[in-house]
């Protein structure tokens, strides 16, 4: 027999007021501030609530409650995206969210079953850790988990506690004290039920439900459902779209900045959000881009290639303050803009018998800042290529730990063709020209840099020619052993006749 | 429940015990092998020592690449990482191959032309310093043209550097030039392009 399926868990977590904790993120604590749209104030804070300004209130009765009263903007378009980036951060909690404006977000809870512990336990776990993600984002939330995601979202929103937590089955008996405000009900519908001496979720349930299809309609019924803790609806994910980016404005907070340690120190805030909305999405920043807004105007930008693909800021810690260090500022920095370019989705990497965590991160910290201040191409692993021209013989590959890792012993190869003998281990690009002395056809010494030297012996020829579709080359290579040098490599090109010193057996 | 408590806080102390061998600093005692009989005979010890500097100093076809590449290969033969700083960009991976380096294994720093031009040494040996204080690296080789440094400023570098490998026990080989001012290391090794020629030249 199949086990019976119960409503799924869901985790409804709450910003209350987030257009107010949107704002106050990015500024210091504020004096009296409200939230106005449409000029009426939406949100106030606790300096502006003590001095009379009401949620609803006009901004002109509010300006008179509270003459220094600081009326921003209601942005909405901002709002839904600090809700999506929280979205964002929460995946790395559970594999399927919702964004649920205006100010919620909902996570399937049924994962957190999976971690071995009770039911109760892990669902507390969940939701001490979702917090501390809102917290880690620069929200306060408060978190609901229920059967359902109407449930659960009533019990965020309305039961007035950080944590609430309905045991499976128990959904009706969580709800019964809330108003009906709460079970979504239109407000001409509630005003109704409320003539009526039905106020309460839980006397709501207590009506028969075809009545309340018959008298309210679908609105009537779905709330009747609630109110008994039935909400079987699947949540729809979230699915982010674009790379993540956070901007903090500093002038209200802390000032401009005018060095590269504070604003270092800012771009941490911003990595820490960052790297909180990839890692939710199993994602790894390999090239970041720190922008600095200068005060009154301009920008700088600075890029930040990354070793390899990772969600850990505190590995991009050590790139971004190898490219700030050098940076000369024209200007004071007013805000700052921390974004995602180019990501990858991150390896489950392996480590190999031996290696320590603590290794693998040290080599990513050196090769970040190296990359970061030396160029991306500074860095690399050669790869042979199959070619006749010395010059071309090997690429320049990505040196990658993780690939680095799984070649086998040494000697193993690449699987190219092995090398043909009798290379030097420099090689002089471009090469330089030698001068050949000699006495009947034999070459005695040899003038290279400026000073003569005998030839001691000589080996070759060995021909190398080709790519005549392309840059046809044709050079007969020997190898001299000169007096007071040591080994050269030197080739005789057949175009010309000319000598060139191309490598040495250093 | 006490004793789920009491299990919890023995995982809790092995975790914190783990955490703390972690982060010992990677220290590797000994030498190490040049990987050629014929050299290792001629060096205290047999090798290069780890955690500090040994300077091969020879001219242009001495044999210091040679002999710097074949103990790159016994760093990875270890199971190390190997890191080769080409200040000179003459490093030819090819021959290194033919060594037996691998050259997956093999980073290769070569500071962009541009960059280096104003200074090819500082980059160079600024990047030495951060793979030799890393500890993810067995060995590390550093070519740069010391020559154009003057030993006023060239010692505070190389004394960074020393500190360098010290504090992430890699074994640094640093090639130099017979003009090249004098290098504060543990081991130095003059090589003679005349003699070292008996030497079979590899590849």
């Amino acid at each position: 027999m199949a086990p019976e399926r119960g409503p799924p868990r869901v985790l409804a977590v709450v910003v209350p007021a987030l257009p107010l904790q949107r704002v106050l993120r990015a500024r210091p604590p504020a004096g009296a501030l409200a939230v106005v749209s449409e000029g009426v104030v939406r949100h106030a804070t606790a300096p502006a609530l003590a001095a009379g300004v009401r949620p609803g209130d006009s901004l002109v009765q509010a300006r008179a409650a509270c003459a220094e009263l600081e009326a921003v903007p209601l942005d909405d378009a901002a709002d839904r995206a600090a809700l999506r980036a929280l979205a964002e951060a929460l995946l790395s909690l559970s594999p399927v969210v919702e964004v649920a404006h205006p100010g919620a977000v909902l996570l399937d809870a049924a994962g957190a079953r999976l971690s071995g512990s009770e039911p109760e336990a892990a669902e507390q776990a969940l939701a001490e850790r979702t917090l501390a993600l809102c917290s880690d984002m620069g929200f306060r939330g408060r978190v609901a988990v229920a059967d359902g995601k109407g449930v659960a979202l009533a019990l965020a929103r309305h039961a007035g506690r950080e944590r609430t937590r309905a045991a499976p089955g128990e959904g009706a008996l969580a709800l019964a004290p809330l108003p009906l405000g709460a079970l979504g009900l239109p407000v001409d519908v509630a005003r109704w039920l409320s003539a009526l001496g039905v106020e309460s979720a839980g006397a709501l349930a207590a009506l028969p439900a075809e009545t309340l299809a018959h008298r309210f309609g679908a609105p009537g019924a779905a709330a009747g459902r609630l109110a008994r803790g039935v909400d079987p609806r699947p949540l729809v994910p979230f699915v982010p779209e674009t790379f993540p980016h956070e901007r903090w404005d500093l002038e209200g907070e802390v000032g401009v900045l005018s060095s590269a340690e504070p604003v270092l120190f800012a771009a941490k805030r911003l990595a820490d959000r960052v790297a909180a909305r990839l890692g939710g999405r199993g994602l790894g920043a390999s090239r970041l881009r720190l922008t600095l807004f200068l005060d009154p105007r301009g920008e700088e930008r600075v890029d930040v290639p990354l070793a390899r693909p990772g969600a850990d800021p505190s590995l991009w810690l050590a790139p971004l303050r190898e490219r700030l260090a050098g940076l000369r500022l024209p200007a004071p920095v007013c805000a700052l803009d921390l974004a995602v370019v180019e990501a990858a989705e991150v390896p489950a990497e392996q480590l190999a018998v031996g290696d320590r965590p603590e290794v693998a991160r040290a080599l990513d910290v050196a090769l970040s800042r190296l990359a970061a201040r030396l160029g991306e191409h500074a860095l690399f692993a050669a790869e042979a290529a199959d070619r006749h021209r010395p010059e071309a013989a090997y690429r320049a590959t990505p040196f990658r730990r993780g690939v680095a890792a799984r070649v086998a012993g040494p000697g193993s190869g690449d699987g190219a063709p092995g090398p043909p003998p009798g290379r030097p281990t420099r090689l002089i690009v471009p090469p330089r020209p030698v001068v050949a002395l000699g006495e009947g056809g034999r070459i005695t010494s040899l003038r290279v840099d400026g000073a003569t030297r005998a030839v001691l012996s000589l080996a070759g020829p060995e021909r190398l020619a080709g790519e005549w579709w392309n840059e046809p080359f044709d050079r007969d290579y020997y190898r001299a052993r000169l007096e007071g040098l040591g080994e050269a490599w030197i080739y005789r090109d057949g175009r010309d006749g000319r000598l060139w010193l191309h490598g040495l057996f250093d | 429940m006490g004793a789920a408590t009491q299990q919890r806080e023995v995982l809790e102390e092995l975790r914190r015990q783990i955490r703390r061998m972690e982060r010992r600093p990677a220290r590797r005692e000994g030498v190490l092998a040049c990987g050629r009989p014929e050299v290792e005979a001629l060096l205290p010890g047999g090798g290069f020592p780890r955690g500090s500097i040994s300077s091969l100093r020879g001219g242009p076809a001495s044999g210091k690449t040679f002999v710097a590449l074949s103990a790159l290969r016994e760093a990875q033969a270890g199971g190390g990482l190997a890191a080769f700083v080409d200040g000179r960009g003459e490093l030819y991976p090819p021959a290194a191959r033919a060594l037996g380096v691998e050259l997956a294994r093999l980073l290769i720093v070569r500071p962009e032309p541009a960059r280096a031009a104003r200074d090819a040494v500082l980059p160079g040996l600024w990047a030495a310093e951060v793979l030799l204080a890393s500890g993810a690296f067995a060995a590390v080789a550093i070519d740069v043209p010391l020559r154009d440094v003057s030993p006023a400023r060239a010692e505070p570098l190389l004394r960074r550097l020393r500190a360098a490998a010290e504090k992430g026990g890699a074994a640094a080989l640093l090639l130099s030039g017979p003009g090249d001012p004098a290098i504060p290391a543990a081991l130095r090794i003059d090589l003679d392009a005349v003699r070292l020629a008996e030497v079979d030249h590899g590849a």
